[in-house]
């Protein structure tokens, strides 16, 4: 079993709902952003922007994992990568050695509250009791691993019922964000990735992530184009040619 | 300012390691370097004093700013439970080793001079040495997603700068009497420093081939942001100036003065060239652009 997403950008709406419901969800401080949505101009043809919702890609051959010098951050048997703060020490190997960047370090310039120096929202008092947050730490989306655990205990299938389900998954209104069993070829996820030719964000990091994407141009080119495309060169708009 | 929505699709310097707090880690990666090569140098001289000086580098400055970098110092121990994969679980290993090994053979050095016992511990604190000062090294080069930093010179460098580091000190120990042959240490000083002159040229030369990141990287330093700790520090106070005294004292002969100054300047261009290496750091975007 390996847990996995299927991202359809074609379906994406930008709505930001899967960044509110992961905010809901593990009740998380104003400077941290599990999942994120990025926007990058793309021209094919004619200049457009498009976005890509991102989060941690429970790579399956972390770098995140290996870098870790106190076993923190581990692999389950699921591939889902989980961060046991008791054990962090807040080195910040594990940011430093993730190339997708997914990965944020909780200072107290990002934990000053909904609003600093006024109140304490009733939800950040729950926050505190339910899902602690602990500074000098480092955290990232565990695909709600907790959901998916009490979920299972139930007898329930993540991916197909809601309550074993991501909360962003969940809560996407355009059916854009996928989840299941990239184990299995039967599971939704299997198959959108093998008929629209889902890919991962730089397969040439050889980490074998498990949130694939489809962009409705690169998974629906030719094979060979969109493995040429895929292991294209990055050229960040930032940078001077 | 980068935007939320643009993040990692433009240039994104990593900026854990070097801003804010960070600035602790930038200085225990060099003095762990310094520490190492000075401990190595002073082996080659078999001088007490810069063996303890290499030790105090090591053990406080090194171990303690690393110490006060953790965002849970107090859970410290953990960090050397995973060896098997982490290269900072190894190089903690290789500081605790060091300052065990290096405290038992001073006393020997001290009380036993000449002795087996002595030697074996020479040689298992030196290999410690050796680690500390290459680890950090390891660790960046091993970063992934950062082009500037994906190449073997990269420990390379950071050894010689710290060796370099080490015969500089060892000048200064030879001026107070430390048991280290001057005119050896300065030498050893002049031969490094023009290797570690090179091998910053070739580095950069390199990582500017290395993906358009890695170009933004060098170009970062030379003319960006950093430009002006790259070419005062790393340029002028780490090579020109030392070089100019190493190369004077070839003619004529140099006062203490100017040789102090001299290694003042190398490890002020040592710190500079490790805060431009982690500065220039930068990853590649999550999202190629379409060409």
């Amino acid at each position: 079993m390996r847990w996995g997403m299927v991202i359809d950008l074609t379906k994406c709406v930008r709505c930001y709902a899967c960044v509110a419901a992961c905010r809901v969800e593990h009740f998380l401080p104003m400077g941290v952003t599990w999942p994120r949505l990025v926007a990058l101009e793309t021209d094919h043809g004619s200049p457009e922007v498009s976005t890509y919702s991102v989060r941690c890609n429970q790579c399956q051959d972390a770098p995140c994992v290996e870098a870790c010098p106190t076993g923190a951050t581990r692999q389950r048997e699921d591939g889902i990568i989980v961060v046991d703060q008791d054990k962090c020490v807040g080195c910040r190997y594990c940011v430093i050695a993730c190339p997708y960047q997914n990965r944020t370090f909780l200072s107290k310039d990002k934990d000053k509250g909904f609003f600093p120096g006024r109140i304490q929202t009733d939800f950040e008092k729950a926050g505190k009791e339910l899902y602690k947050h602990q500074l000098g730490t480092t955290e990232k989306c565990n695909f709600c691993a907790e959901r998916i655990d009490a979920g299972m205990a139930k007898g329930l299938k993540p991916g197909v019922d809601r309550e074993a389900t991501p909360a962003c998954v969940n809560t996407c209104p355009a059916r854009a964000l996928n989840f299941g069993d990239l184990d299995d070829p039967e599971s939704e996820v299997s198959k959108l990735i093998k008929t629209r030719k889902g890919f991962q964000l730089h397969p040439e990091y050889s980490t074998d992530p498990s949130v694939f994407f489809i962009d409705g141009r690169i998974g629906q080119i030719d094979e060979t184009a969109a493995t040429e495309e895929s292991r294209r060169e990055a050229v960040p708009a930032g940078t001077e040619s | 300012m980068q935007q939320a929505h643009e993040w990692m699709v433009n240039y994104t310097r990593q900026t854990e390691w070097i801003d804010r707090r960070g600035i602790f880690l930038w200085i225990a990666f060099y003095a762990g370097g310094l520490g190492g090569g000075l401990y190595l140098v002073s082996l080659l001289f078999n001088s007490l004093w810069g063996m303890f000086v290499s030790w105090l580098i090591i053990a406080v400055v090194k171990g303690g700013t690393h110490l006060m970098y953790l965002g849970k110092p107090w859970r410290a121990w953990r960090i050397i439970t995973r060896p098997q994969t982490s290269w900072l679980a190894r190089g903690f290993l290789f500081v605790m080793a060091f300052v065990f090994l290096g405290a038992i053979q001073m006393m020997l050095t001290h009380w036993l001079p000449g002795s087996a016992a002595e030697w074996v511990f020479k040689v298992l604190a030196g290999l410690t040495a050796f680690g500390v000062a290459t680890y950090t090294g390891i660790i960046l080069k091993n970063v992934k997603g950062v082009p500037f930093w994906n190449s073997l010179l990269l420990p390379v460098l950071f050894v010689i700068c710290g060796i370099l580091g080490g015969f500089g000190l060892a000048v200064v120990i030879a001026l107070n009497g430390g048991g280290i042959n001057l005119a050896a240490a300065e030498t050893g000083s002049r031969w490094l420093l023009i290797a570690n002159a090179l091998l910053i040229v070739i580095y950069l030369w390199r990582a500017s081939r290395r993906e358009a990141v890695g170009k933004q990287s060098v170009l970062q330093q030379i003319s960006g942001e950093s430009a002006p700790v790259f070419w005062i520090g790393v340029v002028l106070l780490g090579i020109v100036i030392p070089l100019a005294i190493a190369a004077s004292g070839l003619i004529t002969h140099v006062p203490s003065s100017l040789l102090l100054t001299a290694v003042t300047c190398e490890i002020a261009g040592g710190l500079a060239l490790r805060y431009c290496v982690l500065k220039a750091g930068a990853y590649n975007p999550l999202v190629a652009r379409s060409c």
